[in-house]
């Protein structure tokens, strides 16, 4: 691992200049999960419906980039991370990381495909309480990926645990704990040291600071910006969080029940958002100046139910700007600039 | 660290415990009535003399606080008097009696305690399948039908109607219930072993597998479960080793109260097969007010059942790095 960090830390500190024309590291195709849902029955389940969790998506990530995928509770965002990892199955759509078909590795592939891709690919959860086992010593957790994948002879485990420790603030002693003897912050950096320990090259941070405390959240995102400096990581960054997907991502896609309605770089998004859910997103951030009046949209009514969701644009009942073509029509992508795409009938009126 | 203390220091708790319970089952036993009385309302030709000669013999004449201070004493040195039917010792009776309920009854506990983990973490993974349904309803099926009605209805089908096995007792010596031709002491006792096992197994069964299921339902829901499968472990360590470590606590403290009320639990059932037990002999002594009985299968059940709630609790604090004993 040695000279891989170093080697990866010396491309890592010019990620921003990254060649367009490469490969995408993860490539998500039309990725669509419908969870059904059954009638109250006692003895026969009758699947009366589907939940539109993830409805036809599409979107890349390269290689050292961190994509910030943001959205409203319930839009499926944490569902695309676990499809991604195959931690649920998709219904239909396809996953490509690295050139490999997740979706056909974890299916049909063999024992030995799956675990490489295993190693690839990590998550690190929301809930940083409920993302450790209780019963396992912090050397256990972190350890156990080692057991696995057998890639770090078992003599070496115990160096490599306090090397992982060390990379996310935390200390060699720290390794006989049990998780209830730390804080939010501190099991948030050992699920991200368990993390570490395939030695992954993308992540799945799923609102990884959104549970914590505001004093402790800059620090988890100072450390997952440090280690893609260090290990040339690529993130997708899930979070409803605007101000730290701001600070964190190099682009943002935003979803709505669903559904994808825009993506474009980071600075493009905030400075310049082009779909009219997108705009009240952004008018919802709070400015930290007292002096300056915001000025928030107020969208009506609620998120529609998604095992029903709406005609043509899902966004239309909610939209101040929808007319009957809105209604019926199902907006496809525009693009708005070279890498900003919207979702929306009317985007040149707000372009 | 402090083990042995914390065992001593629970020890010492254990003794106020014994003798509050002690008192409070004396007075009980005062106030139900005159046992003398009882036992002979029934046989005219006693007399009023000889009831008083029997009451001035077991003490009954004596104000409470002395017969008690009397037992008291006879309990400090390990003796718990003479049975008022039979006059044989209190503690021979129970030395007879208590091994035959404990066989049963660690038979089933085990028994239905192994079996309950297959089944509940199948029907926790398969949760809403047909299997899951199959588990849920036997278990139901156990926790609601009575025990002296499955009884009966085994005794009728496999040793009435079909002869396979004894229908009451714990041995068949010396008339040998021959097993597939063979007679032998052990194999006779497996056979009568069988049917009362089944019904207490499955009365036991039913609350584990509902227990276990639940709790691997909520473990199964946690993120370090999706953490695990992320890094690739497989699925069968991941639900044997990991969840069930998790959801088994419950089933750990339902083992405990079960071993530590084993020796009173199952007075139906013993009544049912006519199984030479304390179970069936705590209720006899009950309604004789056979109070030296009484008291001292009393003492029995509690010092089980404060014994095993101390063991519960080391387990407890082995298994689950969060609870401390101090």
């Amino acid at each position: 691992m040695e000279t891989h960090t170093s080697s990866r830390a010396i491309d890592g500190a010019n990620y921003k200049e990254v060649d367009i024309e490469m490969p995408p590291l993860l490539e998500v195709r039309d990725l669509v999960k419908y969870f059904p849902v059954y009638s109250k029955g006692i003895f026969r389940k009758k699947i009366v419906g589907k939940v539109h969790a993830v409805d036809h998506i599409s979107f890349t990530v390269n290689e050292r980039e961190t994509v910030g995928l943001v959205g409203e509770s319930g839009c499926g965002k944490t569902t695309t991370g676990k499809l991604i990892l195959y931690l649920e199955k998709p219904s239909s759509g396809q996953i490509f990381f690295d050139g490999k078909d997740v979706v056909q590795t974890f299916s049909k592939g063999s024992k030995e495909e799956q675990l490489k891709l295993r190693r690839s690919m990590q998550m690190v959860f929301q809930n940083p309480y409920a993302s450790l086992d209780p019963r396992m010593t912090v050397y256990d957790i972190i350890s156990e990926p080692f057991k696995i994948h057998r890639h770090i002879p078992s003599n070496e485990w115990k160096d490599r645990v306090y090397k992982l420790l060390e990379m996310v603030g935390l200390e060699p002693y720290h390794a006989e704990r049990y998780p209830h003897e730390f804080s939010g912050g501190q099991r948030q950096r050992i699920c991200i040291a368990r993390a570490l320990a395939v030695e992954p090259r993308f992540i799945i941070a799923d609102e990884p600071v959104s549970s914590l405390d505001v004093s402790i959240r800059a620090q988890i995102l100072n450390l997952i910006m440090e280690l893609q400096e260090k290990l040339g990581m690529s993130y997708l960054y899930i979070s409803h969080d605007l101000s730290s997907v701001r600070q964190i991502s190099q682009r943002v896609i935003v979803m709505y029940l669903g559904e994808i309605v825009e993506q474009a770089p980071t600075t493009k998004l905030f400075d310049n958002p082009v779909h009219p859910y997108t705009r009240a997103l952004m008018s919802a951030v709070p400015i930290p100046d007292p002096k300056r009046k915001m000025n928030v949209i107020i969208l009506p009514g609620e998120v529609p139910s998604p095992i029903n969701p709406p005609s043509g644009c899902r966004f239309h009942p909610r939209c101040q700007y929808a007319d009957q073509k809105c209604k019926e029509e199902k907006p496809s992508f525009s693009q708005v600039d070279v890498d900003h795409f919207v979702s929306c009938h009317y985007w040149h009126k707000f372009a | 660290m402090g083990l042995a203390k914390y065992i001593i220091r629970r020890a010492i708790y254990m003794v106020p415990l014994i003798i509050g319970i002690s008192l409070v089952s004396f007075l009980v036993m005062y106030a139900a009535g005159d046992p003398i009385q009882l036992a002979t309302a029934g046989n005219p030709s006693i007399t009023e003399a000889q009831r008083q000669f029997l009451r001035e013999y077991y003490g009954l004449n004596d104000p409470i606080p002395v017969q008690y201070l009397r037992w008291l004493d006879h309990f400090i040195h390990g003796d718990f008097g003479k049975s008022l039917y039979g006059g044989r010792p209190v503690n021979e009776i129970i030395s007879s009696l208590v091994w035959e309920t404990a066989k049963l009854q660690l038979i089933s506990i085990l028994l239905a305690f192994f079996i309950s983990i297959p089944a509940g973490v199948y029907s926790a993974v398969k949760q809403r399948s047909a299997a899951d349904y199959t588990v849920s309803s036997v278990a139901i099926f156990g926790i609601s039908v009575p025990v002296f009605w499955f009884g009966i209805v085994l005794i009728l089908v496999f040793s009435y109607y079909l002869g396979w096995l004894p229908s009451a007792g714990a041995h068949g010596a010396p008339y040998l219930w021959p097993v597939f031709g063979i007679k032998n002491e052990f194999l006779d006792e497996l056979a009568h072993l069988v049917l009362p096992v089944t019904v207490l197994t499955f009365a036991n069964l039913a609350y584990n597998v509902r227990l276990l299921r639940a709790g691997m339902l909520e473990v199964l829901r946690q993120d370090y479960i999706l953490a695990a499968r992320a890094s690739g472990i497989p699925e069968r360590k991941i639900l044997y080793k990991y969840a069930l470590k998790n959801a088994i606590t419950p089933l750990l403290t339902l083992l405990g109260l079960s071993i530590g009320t084993m020796l009173a639990g199952a007075p139906v059932t013993e009544t049912v097969f006519s199984w030479p037990g304390l179970g069936r002999a705590y209720v006899t002594a009950s309604l004789r007010l056979d109070f030296p009985l009484i008291m001292g299968i009393t003492m029995i059940i509690t010092i089980m059942i404060l014994i095993a709630n101390l063991v519960t609790d080391l387990v407890y604090a082995w298994v689950d790095p969060r609870v401390t004993i101090d």
